[in-house]
């Protein structure tokens, strides 16, 4: 049987680990005792003198009185007590998604997806669902700024405009330094900014840009873009170094398309076979079929080779095939087996590697199938030199005004630190941010935009797919939208960019569909859909080997000493919501580590060196703490970027290292891995907060996995140890019964790529507290749905499975019996209850539970200044979910399957006398899945989605023996390894 | 031996620095503070106080009429008075100058007024007084009514009693029968384990709760005179969680022209018109309070189970000022859910009950609770 571990110390030595466990257990259990109940004789008296004071209270105590107040006007729309959905547009940090916003009584709570957008399909990312969080973040300004002080939008108006004339006149350049821009109103603007300011330059710049890929496209294409990749028509999936599942261009939609191809229910299913050539572990690479660890510096080797050998398979070319460090035999088959059903992606900013990676998918027949060139992806525009040349502009003062728009390049620019003086220096430095970063701190004015969610916009992430987005909530803050800013200081005497938006769309837009010939009628259905996808037919773009010859001449690099891989991390991705305590507390889907980037090094070497997990390393004089990482490629380590903010807030200030420092520019494109670097080991440590190993289930088969080839002779393959306890299932006690409904989740494993979109999702609608690194540490994290990672096989290069674990809402719960107050009573609907009000926090139920998805509040973690998050202010507490009680120190809270959501929707159904349509309830980890891998229903509905998955011969349940019959089934993991 | 003396003296003296300390609690901080008053424009502490005197009617001369205080009520708490209270007069009249204030009482309009404000022959220097101590009033408040203590005091004293009898018992040995310390201490304690069992039920509980609203707004007119439907003004009851507070625009629906009550005259629906003019919210003191932790929905009962809206909140068309008909207790939720019938037949969502519905065709059962579909489940109402 294939041993699965969480830990190399638990595969190393498993009787010394699980001591380990409890032994950290118990100590932090010491710690709080400590902190918590050390009393004396003072607390004593106390406790005496609060005693009598109760009693007297009680024998005079008089409840507050409530105001209701209610509306002066009540809007047509609004029913106090009932959400409204509003579609609107994510687009933050480069990635787009089309969101679906919940406003109770005036107030977004929560993004959900939308289903009618093509390109997110209804999936978010973690980073979207937090977004709602930045809304309301403390960090944010208040008022425009001018060097720091609060000013007027009047004074700020008259200097700026002012001087953009008089540097106009003078014949001085402004550069409008933005991210990519994908909204073609905003675009218009900057077209109408620089009518007025002829001297104004746009530059786009992107912390993490597609430098690579534009330029390789220019050179093949004769087009700088992004192509739309089509993963769900891909049979095989290589990738080179892309993440595309996490971080990667346009990764929801990747995510959506790569998990429909591996969706295997019935017989006549297939399956993709992916393979990942990479440094540190991804979360796509640990995915993959077929993962090989390479060093980043043998990524073009291994190109150029698999292309030589390509061309030798189809006989084109005989001149022998260099030398690759891994067999590519095995891949090659494949990937001519399926010709024109193949795509290779590579996620380098090296131009030469993408023309490489261009040539390879033409010579597969890739064009036109499973990439398009006629469409192109919008998210990525920035090109790194021309950020060069502003900076070059600025030190040669060629440059003398700066409006910085949505960028932080003082952090996330190698130079930042110069960049910072140079900004400050310039004759006008303006920053847009709607709260604090590192490049805001040095310009002399802030101009803050509006949060996307109090703000309109629409976009075109893919060229002839458009979207909108729309105010949810008044604004907040005294901030104004860039549009509007940059209209008014163009002349515009009163902007108003939502007339301007609006007069874009039923003016030239309604052009491009014929259903609508009234604008208006046309802008209300598209605001109300959020999406309009049009249709347009494109040209498609012919290739050509421009430039491959230069690429393909390997100009061998003397590598030599330590590769450092610089790679965006899953939570904070490029680092912008730094403040975000929600992100931050997500633990990183490979390591399960939060509040912290670590450098992940190889297994073997850190047995040589006697380097432990927390022990810490200096890489080019970086100290960084050490996460020993099973599947590192040997000779690299693996940092994330998007940490060590130092000016981000109250909550993301001095968290981790930044290694932005780390990247350079080569060849006109930032370059995310470093060679030849110093590592030496130091005696220190650091403590990091490592959820890996917490809820230990002891070695019980967890996981059930298959190989395709095995599933498709027999589906319940992997799955034998299902029939032997439904044979040894007996009872002396009366089977449950559920008169109604009996609401089941399903989770498939083959689907689940272990992003953490759940746990942010149900974090947002549960009310889910933060509690920091050290009660993280201690084992306290909070999250109602976690994502167990489990490692299999070769340390070296491991096997890796993400599983979903939430409540399992077991009909026979061990949990519910140990109550000593009936708090967590089953429903009649087979939910595991729990009463918070009557519990009163003995934990029983926590020890009991075999699944340890019991959460304990050792402390209160709202409005407590001990924890320092979201939920100690008035603002940050207005994204609290008004249906979900927020718990307090001392109860247990669990996974309730969205209860609220069942109740909504059964309320509806009641009132309006009709049944409830399968699938109409969605809690809400299900309902933003971006790989489709979780499925809720009614178990009583022969008919249900739910049933199926639950009679589908791949379907088990987490410790079937114990006979907690648990309401949560899981389909067994099939992996497409080669036979 | 002095120290002897010293220690036997203190003892002596702990029951009185217990009453003073008891005393210093219970006598409310105010009685020791000088009242406060604001002088505006002008108007000297005199004045005021003459003011005062006429509106309470405490000046002697002749009249025939009543003084000012027997209609317009200075205590908060009497709402039956239909009447502006006398801080409503000094809170409209605030801000307006004497003419106002005079042409107002002087020349009543309105069928109330004119019935009640009849052969005034107000000299206009009392007027001016009273203008002046009304506007006193709208800026100090009335003092607020004095708090009981009877039950903390009772509580502390039988505390006493118990410690005593415990002393005694123990160390003293005044008292011959050992059995009179007993069942002082028993009862004693007693009667404090009940106070505290008692008020801790009542804890939270509102029942006939009817504070006073900004606005002397009769449902019994309304709902019970003019027999307008409840889900007119309480639009949202049938789809929302919340029946909702109508909004002051719905008001005006009827306010609109209707600008006098048969009660109140035009002071009160004045109120209304003013806010929608003024473009403020009326603040209106909620009467039904749940815990936070308890989630309840109107939709669920007015919207699917039809419940008519006495039934919790009882005859509203009988009450001038709206008070608290039920409790509200979980007792009373689960006791209802247990013997109401749902509309089984003929709401299609209970269709997913296939097995009830077979019951009920065999004849196993004739009817269907709340309960018997889950009403009484925890995360019904708790999450």
């Amino acid at each position: 049987m294939t041993k699965y571990w969480r830990s190399l110390d638990e595969l190393n030595a498993p009787v010394a680990f699980r001591k380990n466990e409890v032994r950290l257990e118990v100590d932090a259990n010491r710690a709080t005792m400590k902190k918590a109940a050390s009393s004396s004789r003072r607390d004593f008296l106390k406790t005496l003198g609060f005693s009598v004071a109760s009693a007297a209270v009680v024998a005079s105590c008089k409840r507050p009185v409530d105001k209701a107040i209610p509306y002066l006007v009540k809007p047509e729309e609004v029913t106090p007590g009932v959400a409204n959905y509003y579609a609107s547009s994510y687009f933050e940090g480069n990635e787009y998604c089309s969101v679906l916003v919940k406003v109770r009584d005036g107030r977004p709570i929560k993004i959900e997806g939308n289903d009618l957008s093509s390109i997110s399909q209804r999936g978010t990312s973690a980073r979207v669902q937090a977004s709602i969080l930045d809304l309301y973040d403390d960090a944010r300004f208040k008022t425009p700024l001018k060097r720091g002080e609060p000013t007027t939008w009047d004074e700020i108006d008259s200097y700026i405009s002012q001087k953009l004339s008089q540097l106009n006149n003078e014949n001085k350049k402004v550069v409008l330094l933005s991210s990519t821009i994908i909204s073609p109103s905003a675009k218009k603007v900057i077209g109408d900014f620089q009518q007025r300011f002829p001297n104004v330059e746009w530059v786009q710049y992107d912390a993490v840009s597609a430098t690579g890929i534009l330029k390789a496209s220019e050179l093949s294409f004769g087009k700088a873009f992004v192509p739309d990749y089509r993963f769900e028509k891909a049979k095989v999936i290589v990738s080179f170094g892309a993440d595309f599942l996490g971080t990667w261009l346009s990764n929801v939609e990747y995510t959506k398309a790569y998990s429909s191809g591996r969706r295997v229910m019935k017989k006549s299913d297939e399956m993709n076979r992916h393979y990942q050539f990479e440094s540190g572990m991804s979360l796509t690479g640990s995915n993959a079929d077929v993962r090989v660890p390479i060093k980043p510096s043998e990524e073009k080797t291994i190109l150029t080779a698999l292309y030589y050998q390509l061309l030798q398979a189809g006989g084109e070319f005989t001149v022998a095939a260099p030398a690759s460090p891994v067999d590519l035999k095995g891949l090659v088959e494949d990937l001519l087996e399926n010709k024109g059903r193949s795509l290779v992606v590579s996620g380098s900013n090296d131009v030469e590697i993408q023309l490489i990676v261009n040539a390879v998918n033409h010579l597969l027949g890739n064009y036109g199938t499973t990439i398009r060139t006629e469409k192109t992806l919008n998210t990525h525009q920035g090109i790194d030199a021309d950020f060069e040349r502003v900076i070059a502009g600025l030190k040669d003062k060629s440059i003398a005004g700066i409006l910085c728009w949505g960028v932080n390049p003082v952090y996330n620019h190698p130079k930042g630190s110069d960049l910072k003086q140079l900004i400050a220096g310039a004759e006008l430095s303006v920053s847009f941010s709607d709260r604090k970063d590192e490049t805001t701190a040095a310009c002399h004015w802030v101009c803050p935009e509006a949060h996307y969610l109090e703000a309109w916009n629409d976009a075109e992430p893919k060229s002839g797919t458009f979207s909108l987005a729309q105010p949810t909530i008044s604004k907040l803050f005294d901030s104004r939208q860039v549009q509007e800013s940059l209209l008014k200081w163009a002349g515009v005497e009163a902007p108003n960019y939502y007339e301007y938006l609006r007069k874009n769309w039923t003016e030239n837009m309604s052009g491009l569909q014929r259903k609508y010939t009234d604008g208006r009628i046309f802008w209300n259905e598209v605001l109300q859909k959020g999406v309009f996808e049009p249709g347009i037919e494109f040209k498609t773009l012919a290739y050509s080997e421009n430039g491959l010859a230069g690429a393909l001449s390997l100009k061998q690099d003397a590598a030599s000493g330590w590769e450092v891989v610089l790679y965006q991390s899953m939570a904070l991705k490029d680092g912008f919501a730094g403040n975000n305590p929600w992100l931050q507390e997500l633990p990183d889907p490979i390591a399960k580590i939060s509040w912290d980037n670590f450098a992940a090094v190889p297994v073997k070497w850190a047995e040589e060196n006697g380097v432990q997990n927390e022990s810490v390393i200096t890489v080019n004089g970086v100290e960084l703490p050490v996460f020993i990482q099973p599947g590192q490629a040997p000779g690299t380590i693996s940092v994330a970027l998007g940490y060590g903010r130092e000016v981000a807030g109250k909550v993301g200030d001095g968290v981790g290292k930044n290694m932005y420092p780390f990247t350079s520019i080569e060849n006109g494109a930032q370059k995310f891995w470093v060679s030849g670097a110093q590592v030496s080991v130091t005696d220190k440590t650091y403590e990091l907060a490592l959820s890996q190993t917490h809820h230990s289930m002891e070695g019980r088969p967890i996981v059930r996995e298959t190989n395709f080839d095995e599933w498709q002779l027999d589906p319940a393959a992997g799955n034998e140890l299902k029939a032997e306890h439904d044979e040894h299932s007996v009872s002396l006690y009366p089977g449950p019964e559920f008169k109604g409904h009996h609401w089941g989740m399903a989770v498939d494993l083959s689907s689940c790529i272990g992003c953490g979109n759940c746990a942010i999702a149900c974090q947002a609608e549960n009310n889910i507290q933060v509690i920091g690194k050290e009660q993280v540490r201690n084992r306290r994290i909070m999250h109602w749905i976690r994502v167990d990672r489990y490692f299999s096989n070769d340390a070296e290069n491991p096997e890796v499975y993400h599983q979903p674990v939430m409540c399992q809402h077991c009909d026979n719960a061990p949990c519910e019996n140990v109550c000593p107050v009936s708090a967590t009573p089953h429903s009649d609907e087979g939910l595991n209850q729990m009463a918070y009000n009557r519990c009163v926090g003995t934990k029983y139920c926590v020890n009991n539970c075999p699944y340890k998805v019991r959460r304990f509040n050792w402390f209160k973690y709202v409005g407590n200044d001990e924890f320092d998050y979201a939920s100690n202010s008035d603002l940050g507490r207005m994204v609290l979910n008004p249906d979900v009680t927020v718990r307090s120190r001392g109860v247990v809270e669990k996974c309730s399957f969205c209860v609220q959501r069942i109740q909504e929707k059964k309320t509806e159904a009641r009132v309006a006398g009709r049944k409830i349509e399968d699938g109409e309830i969605q809690p809400a980890c299900v309902q933003s899945c971006p790989g489709n891998a979780l499925v809720f229903g009614d178990l009583n509905d022969p008919n249900s989605k739910i049933s199926n998955y639950f009679k589908n011969e791949r379907n088990y349940h987490l410790l079937e023996e114990l006979h907690t019959l648990p309401s949560v089934g899981y389909l067994t993991k099939v992996r497409n390894k080669k036979a | 031996m002095r120290r002897y003396f010293f220690g036997k003296m203190c003892l002596k003296k702990i029951p009185i620095i217990i009453f003073l300390l008891v005393s210093y609690f219970i006598i409310p901080n105010h009685v020791y503070a000088a009242p406060e008053t604001v002088i505006t424009e002008g108007h000297s502490h005199n004045e005021i106080k003459r003011g005062e005197r006429f509106f309470k009617g405490l000046l002697p001369f002749k009249r025939d009429y009543n003084a000012c205080v027997s209609c317009h009520n200075l205590t908060p708490t009497d709402t039956l008075n239909w009447n502006p209270s006398a801080m409503d007069i000094a809170m409209k009249y605030a801000d307006q100058d004497f003419g106002s204030f005079q042409s107002a009482v002087m020349e009543p309009s309105g069928i109330k007024m004119q019935a009640s404000h009849v052969n005034f022959t107000l000299k206009e220097e009392d007027l001016k007084a009273v203008k002046s101590y009304l506007d006193n009033l709208s800026e100090t408040g009335l003092s607020p009514a004095k708090p009981t203590y009877n039950n903390l005091i009772l509580f502390l004293f039988l505390g006493l009693l118990l410690t005593w009898a415990l002393v005694e018992l123990i160390f003293l040995h005044h008292i011959k029968w050992k059995v009179v310390p007993i069942v002082i201490f028993m009862g004693a304690f007693g009667w404090q384990v009940r106070m505290i069992v008692t008020d801790a039920i009542k804890l939270g509980r509102q029942e006939s709760y009817a504070p006073d609203q900004p606005i002397k707004f009769s449902h019994k007119v309304h709902a019970g005179e003019n027999g307008i439907d409840c889900m007119y003004c309480h639009t949202t009851a049938e789809q929302s969680k919340s029946a909702g507070i109508p909004a002051t625009n719905l008001c005006m629906n009827c306010h609109v022209l209707i600008r006098e009550g048969s009660n109140s005259g035009k002071f009160e629906i004045s109120k209304v018109v003013e806010a929608n003019e003024k473009g403020q919210s009326i603040e209106w003191t909620r009467i039904h309070n749940l815990p936070d932790h308890v989630y309840f929905s109107h939709a669920i009962h007015v919207g699917s189970g039809k419940l008519d809206c006495t039934q919790c909140h009882g005859q509203v068309q009988e009450m001038d000022i709206m008070q608290q008909h039920s409790d509200l207790s979980m007792g009373w939720c689960v006791n209802c859910h247990r013997e109401t019938k749902v509309d089984f037949g003929n709401n299609g969502y209970y269709e997913h009950f296939v097995e009830l519905h077979g019951q009920i065709k065999s004849g196993a059962i004739d009817s269907v609770t709340a309960a018997d579909v889950g009403a009484n489940d925890c995360m019904r109402c708790h999450y």
